[in-house]
């Protein structure tokens, strides 16, 4: 006996239970379309802590330890050089950025006067970097720092986003299994007789499963393309929404890194609170795709093996029975 | 072809022996008919031919073989037709589906000129043929039933009470089908009746009761039959 036969009475099966297979099909479209919401939008959080990591934590500045320690600063806020202290002429800057370790580097006038900002190929040069400049003559008193607030400040919302897509995955995940392991276990009551039927004719039980897991599969396939579709269109406005309440809610407000470079040093380095534009843009791309694709295969299976304990539950004669 | 030996059973959880110590051989070639009071346990005793219940005492050996121990998927599958009392076709599926579905399940292979052929000589037109179960009458379901149990060709066949509800014309047309099987194609045939006209055409006659098998030989009347056969 060959498979296309089970799958074609699997397809048959889908067309006889018109009512209950449309009930299956939104659900399981429901189901899949939270997932593709919550995924794509944890994916793209993720993209935009990377890129914001990358960017902020490239950027590097000598910072005077005598100002932070003295002014009582938080260590972690960024500061910059004393103006009581010796800023680093132009000729000193230029030698410091000429390193393996720096892509390009800006000077930048400040009230302290002229200072520098080193943009590091990869933020895990940082050490190597500040060795180099120790090397090349830095004195100990200053810090070669990242700008580590700017980066907590602007992540911050995008990070509670992320928890929550995060948070809301697991519990439709979680939730998705058990509605549909009940919906196959109603399933497989309702098609008892009919289960019975097929096994009193000698097919076994294995690919009475397989004819039920194929439908599953079906059903979850055409969710699949819809769900993605629909999350497609919805995971946009939805993550542009909740954004928006963590941007009002937080005091903080972020802004791009170049807003907050030039603003810094128009302010003298005070940490401007000016909205800034942030984005989390979302496009479903394959690695997403991919995951939804697992995530629902894993669900059809989860039905698969359900079914299988069900019918393995009962001999044909006894469904049979049970009917007359 | 399938012969029983010291079969004893019991529903499970029940205290009413069914059968004690049956002794029964059925050969190719031949119809047999089971008669007996409701509650007999004629119904039972097919299913245990069939494979699909096992006896609680004693061994059903098909060809040799003892049942129990065979893989009785394949067994029901391809050696034995059964058409059940309470027929057991699939409501939601055409009749054509039916047919077709046993033919792919027994290995043969669905083959739908064959199934509409097949269920034309049961008298179940194509448009019929292409109709839902629910939307066909009784005695013609009961043709679909036999229909199916042929449709792969098996060398037994077994039918509960398979002319039920068929009106004596067709009940004849389908007892020469039966006959026909026997008789020329060498299949072993196994009918559970109550109808004495069903019993006439048998090469055996069975009466159970009260778990024992008795067989019915030419020496002893069925007295409804001789009345019927003179008319
Ligand atoms: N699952 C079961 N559990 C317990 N007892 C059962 C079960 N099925 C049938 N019986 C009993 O076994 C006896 C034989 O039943 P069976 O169905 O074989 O009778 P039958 O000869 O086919 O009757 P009928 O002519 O009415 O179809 C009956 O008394 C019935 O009540
Ligand atoms: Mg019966």
């Amino acid at each position: 006996m060959n498979v296309a036969f089970l799958l074609n009475h699997a397809v048959l099966n889908l067309g006889k239970n018109k009512g209950r297979n449309i009930l299956l099909l939104g659900i399981t479209f429901a189901i899949i379309t939270a997932i593709v919401v919550a995924l794509s939008i944890f994916n793209a959080t993720n993209v935009v802590i990377d890129e914001t990591r990358t960017s902020l934590q490239s950027a590097v500045r000598l910072v005077s330890q005598m100002q932070a320690v003295g002014g009582g600063q938080n260590n972690t806020q960024m500061i910059a050089g004393n103006q009581s202290q010796a800023t680093f002429t132009a000729e000193e800057l230029a030698n410091f950025a000429n390193s393996q370790f720096v892509q390009g580097w800006d000077l930048q006038e400040s009230p302290r006067g002229t200072e520098g900002i080193f943009y590091l190929v990869n933020p895990a040069m940082l050490a190597d970097f500040e060795a180099e400049l120790r090397s090349k003559g830095l004195p100990e008193n200053y810090a070669v720092r990242t700008d580590e607030a700017a980066f907590a400040s602007i992540v911050a919302p995008v990070e509670s986003l992320q928890n929550l897509a995060m948070t809301f995955l697991v519990v439709v995940v979680a939730l998705g299994a058990v509605i549909m392991a009940l919906l196959s276990v109603i399933a497989i009551r309702e098609r008892k007789y009919e289960i019975g039927v097929l096994r009193a004719m000698g097919l076994k039980k294995q690919k009475v499963a397989f004819i039920i897991w194929a439908e599953t599969v079906i059903i979850t396939a055409i969710c699949f393309v819809l769900g993605l579709t629909a999350g497609n269109f919805l995971s946009q406005p939805i993550s542009d929404n909740i954004l928006a309440g963590q941007l009002s809610n937080a005091e903080i407000t972020a802004t791009t890194l170049a807003e907050r470079i030039a603003n810094e040093s128009a302010n003298g380095g005070e940490t401007p609170n000016i909205s800034g534009n942030l984005q989390v843009d979302i496009a479903i791309n394959f690695v997403t795709a991919a995951q939804i694709l697992a995530i629902s295969l894993l669900l059809a299976s989860l039905v698969g093996i359900i079914s299988v304990s069900q019918i393995t539950k009962s001999e044909p004669i006894k469904i049979l029975m049970e009917r007359t | 072809m399938l012969a029983l030996k010291n079969i004893s059973y019991k529903y499970e959880g029940t205290n009413r022996t069914i059968f004690k110590d049956v002794n029964l051989e059925f050969s190719p070639g031949k119809v047999y008919t089971i008669v007996g009071k409701s509650g007999a346990g004629k119904s039972t005793l097919l299913a245990l031919l069939s494979g699909l219940d096992v006896a609680t005492s004693g061994e059903i050996a098909y060809n040799g073989e003892n049942l129990a121990k065979m893989n009785r998927n394949k067994y029901r599958a391809r050696q034995i037709g059964m058409v059940f009392q309470s027929l057991n076709l699939i409501p939601t599926a055409t009749a054509l589906d039916n047919i077709i579905l046993s033919m792919n399940i027994s290995g043969v292979g669905g083959n739908k000129p064959r199934a509409l052929e097949l269920l034309k000589t049961m008298g179940i037109s194509p448009e019929k043929s292409n109709r839902k179960i629910l939307k066909l009458s009784g005695g013609e379901q009961q043709r679909i039933a036999i229909a199916r149990a042929i449709a792969h060709n098996p060398p037994l066949i077994v039918a509960d009470e398979p002319t039920g509800n068929l009106d004596k014309e067709t009940e004849s047309k389908v007892l020469k089908i039966f006959e026909n099987i026997a008789h020329e194609q060498g299949k072993c045939v196994i009918i559970v009746t109550h109808s004495k006209r069903v019993a006439a055409v048998a090469d055996e006659v069975w009466h159970v009761e009260k778990g024992v098998f008795r067989r019915f030989d030419g020496t002893i009347n069925l007295p409804q039959t001789q009345k019927r056969r003179k008319k």
